[in-house]
């Protein structure tokens, strides 16, 4: 077994974080809110990096690579759909969205798109335009047409998975934030660090954000191996636990960081409203909760004891 | 970056399902319980381990272990702790003491010991915690005076599980009250019968052996009893825990409840409330991040990251233990507090449930793991 991200894999998430920090992170997906030219430079951002030459379908090493790279994507808040346009088709961005209430995060973008529930049925879309909302600031609601064909589950798997490589960058970034802040912040006459009731508070904050960045490493490992069954509940499993600890390591840092964290001067604030969208959507945690109950009695969300015996 | 066990561990999962399922009897809960039958089961199905070199699996050979990988231990652990633990008592001999031998021990007390243990011919209790020190072990009261060539040993110990059913047990004192903390304390293997040793079983929620007291008075300890170097036994106790600091493997036994509970429901299952029903795959959720919590702190080994990685892999698996116990009574609901065999799952859910109330406490408190998580990710304030 083998827990750690390869070598070169690694390196590239370095470098992609260190790109993506340079565009100026959450600050610059600040200013793109008012600033459209900010999405086109992050395009270019996420080009020069190679984004856009990843096989997310057919390479185990470009699917990795894409994940971490939307780990950076996640971390910095980078104002571009890069799930969306990996996730392809016939050059037509694919969004996952809730037919009830149709919303594509940048849908007011130029370029085709198309979107799909998470049964997998497709839509032709019709975005309008964006409603300078505060969280999801890049949300755009769309017309869908009548169901028009099917995606390949596997896309849908990808795509969740792949989104929630985001939630882990913001996740991680938040944590980091949080910890600078409480080391350097003094009330009473020392760190914020030294109290213990925000150190046990940081430390439940830490090993939600481990478990998830194990879930998510453990999952896009195997996606290609799995059954289809299995990779739809893992994926399900992940985009549910992403959110739900997003929601916990945000609560944590808002706190912790007081008014500050609700300020679009740090990068919190920005980070949690622009990171919301991939939260709520496509569904709610418990809407993905209630999908994985037929995995249980399926043997699709595999445990220890589901089936013949597993690793 | 792969997830895969390793075949011989997958093998070896297998072949302990299927000596489980051949030697330990239907609804059997591990050897803390009145029924005397229970430990009987244990000690035959330790001796049978041993024969096959499973008992001591981790250990190298040359001290009579099996050699087995970290991968084969990790399946080992959650095999035995997802079916009640048929190791009984002896684990503790298994995990931590025959390693601190291996360490620590001179040439005599391996020979003496280290076979034995392997053998699953003894058990162990583990001396440490007093009535005015539980997590704080470097402030322990017991003292030993010296007496001739050895030590008198005069104190009280608290809490200390199997004391009834050990035959042995590493004991600390305090042998020299004026050192600083760090070297004030002394490890001695001493045996259970000798005189000045009484033990007082403790009612408790838990069950039977699980807590005991074990009155000191005099006890006379010789040289070749102390276990490293005298004045050391801080330093030993805490690289000797350190052998397990994964831990039990918790989420194995919750995965195998909820497994079993949900075969004893069948289709029923589907008529649980909607509340329950989403209760139950956050919980499998947890229970997966409790797994993967647990691997990667065994995959980072030596590596320095790797004490505050078992810290954040036992507070996830204890919070978990707890989490299932109140998820199962909820599907119980007005049968939760039936007990014995034939309670659902034999008892289980409501051994589980009292058992999980110390998860959070036992061999290192949840409170203490999350200093050590606070100490890697914020550094030594406070």
């Amino acid at each position: 077994m083998k827990t750690a991200l390869p070598e070169d894999i690694a390196e590239f998430s370095a470098v992609a974080t260190k790109r993506l920090v340079r565009f100026g992170g959450p600050q610059a997906a600040l200013q793109a809110e008012t600033d459209d030219r900010l999405r086109q430079d992050a395009r270019t951002a996420l080009s020069d990096l190679g984004a856009f030459d990843l096989d997310v379908r057919s390479s185990s090493d470009d699917l990795l690579a894409a994940a971490v790279l939307c780990q950076a994507v996640g971390a910095t808040a980078l104002p571009y759909p890069l799930v969306e346009e990996l996730m392809a088709i016939d050059g037509a961005r694919l969004a996952l969205m809730n037919p009830e209430a149709p919303r594509i995060d940048h849908g007011d973008l130029a370029g085709d798109w198309i979107a799909a529930d998470l049964d997998g049925t497709r839509y032709r879309v019709q975005p309008s335009s964006r409603t300078a909302a505060r969280l999801g600031p890049f949300l755009v609601p769309a017309t869908l047409s009548p169901p028009d064909g099917t995606v390949p589950a596997v896309d849908v798997d990808l795509h969740l998975t792949l989104g929630s490589w985001r939630i882990v960058g913001a996740v991680q970034q938040c944590l980091e934030i949080t910890r600078q802040h409480v080391v350097t912040r003094m009330q009473f006459g020392k760190p914020l660090a030294e109290f213990q009731a925000v150190r046990f508070t940081v430390a439940d904050a830490a090993v939600a954000a481990r478990g998830l960045h194990e879930l998510a490493k453990y999952t896009i490992s195997r996606i290609e191996s799995v059954p289809a069954q299995v990779r739809s509940a893992d994926a399900l499993i992940l985009r549910l636990k992403a959110g739900e600890t997003a929601r916990q390591v945000l609560r944590t840092a808002h706190q912790l960081l007081g008014a500050l964290g609700f300020c679009d001067e740090s990068d919190v604030s920005v980070l949690d409203r622009h990171t919301q969208s991939l939260i709520r959507l496509p569904v709610s945690t418990e809407m993905l909760a209630m999908r994985l109950l037929p995995g249980i009695r399926d043997g699709g969300f595999e445990t220890l004891f589901s089936g013949p015996v597993s690793a | 970056m792969d997830y895969d066990l390793g075949t011989d561990a997958v093998e070896l999962r297998k072949r302990l399902r299927d000596l489980i399922s051949t030697h330990i009897p239907e609804g059997f809960l591990g050897a803390c319980t009145n029924d005397p039958k229970d430990l009987a089961t244990t000690e035959s199905f330790c001796k049978m381990l041993a024969s096959d070199g499973l008992l001591a699996l981790a250990w190298p050979k040359e001290h009579g272990g099996g050699g087995g990988s970290v991968w084969q231990q990790t399946v080992l652990r959650e095999e035995m702790w997802a079916h009640h633990e048929p190791r009984g008592a002896q684990y503790m001999g298994i995990n931590w003491v025959g390693p601190a031998l291996m360490r620590y021990g001179t040439a005599e007390q391996k020979a003496r010991h280290m076979s034995a243990i392997a053998a699953g011919e003894v058990i162990w209790c583990q001396g440490f915690s007093e009535p005015e020190a539980g997590t704080d072990l470097a402030s322990l009261r017991t003292r030993a005076v010296p007496d001739g060539d050895g030590w008198r040993i005069t104190g009280q110990k608290v809490w200390t599980s199997y004391a009834q059913m050990a035959s042995w047990c590493v004991l600390a004192a305090c042998t020299d009250p004026n050192a600083p903390k760090a070297n004030r304390l002394s490890l001695f293997l001493v045996p259970m019968d000798r005189t000045g040793i009484t033990v007082r079983p403790i009612r408790s929620m838990l069950g039977p052996h699980h807590l005991n007291e074990v009155f000191l008075d005099g006890v006379e300890v010789f040289p070749d009893e102390v276990l490293g170097e005298l004045g050391d036994g801080w330093r030993v106790m805490r690289e000797a825990l350190a052998f397990e600091r994964v831990g039990i493997a918790r989420y194995a036994r919750c995965e195998s409840l909820l497994d079993r509970m949900q075969s004893e429901l069948g289709d029923n299952w589907d008529e649980l409330p909607e509340s329950i029903r989403t209760r139950w795959v956050r919980a499998l959720i947890d229970l997966r991040v409790a797994r993967l919590l647990a691997y990667r702190a065994v995959s980072l080994q030596d590596d320095p990251s790797a004490g505050a990685a078992a810290s954040a892999a036992r507070i996830a698996t204890t919070t978990c233990d707890q989490q299932v116990a109140e998820l199962l009574f909820d599907v119980l609901g007005p049968t939760a507090l039936d007990s014995g065999s034939s309670a659902a799952l034999h008892g289980a859910v409501e051994d589980h449930w009292r058992y999980a109330q110390a998860a959070t406490v036992a061999s290192g408190t949840i409170e203490v793991q999350r200093m050590l998580v606070a100490r890697e990710t914020l550094g030594a304030h406070g």
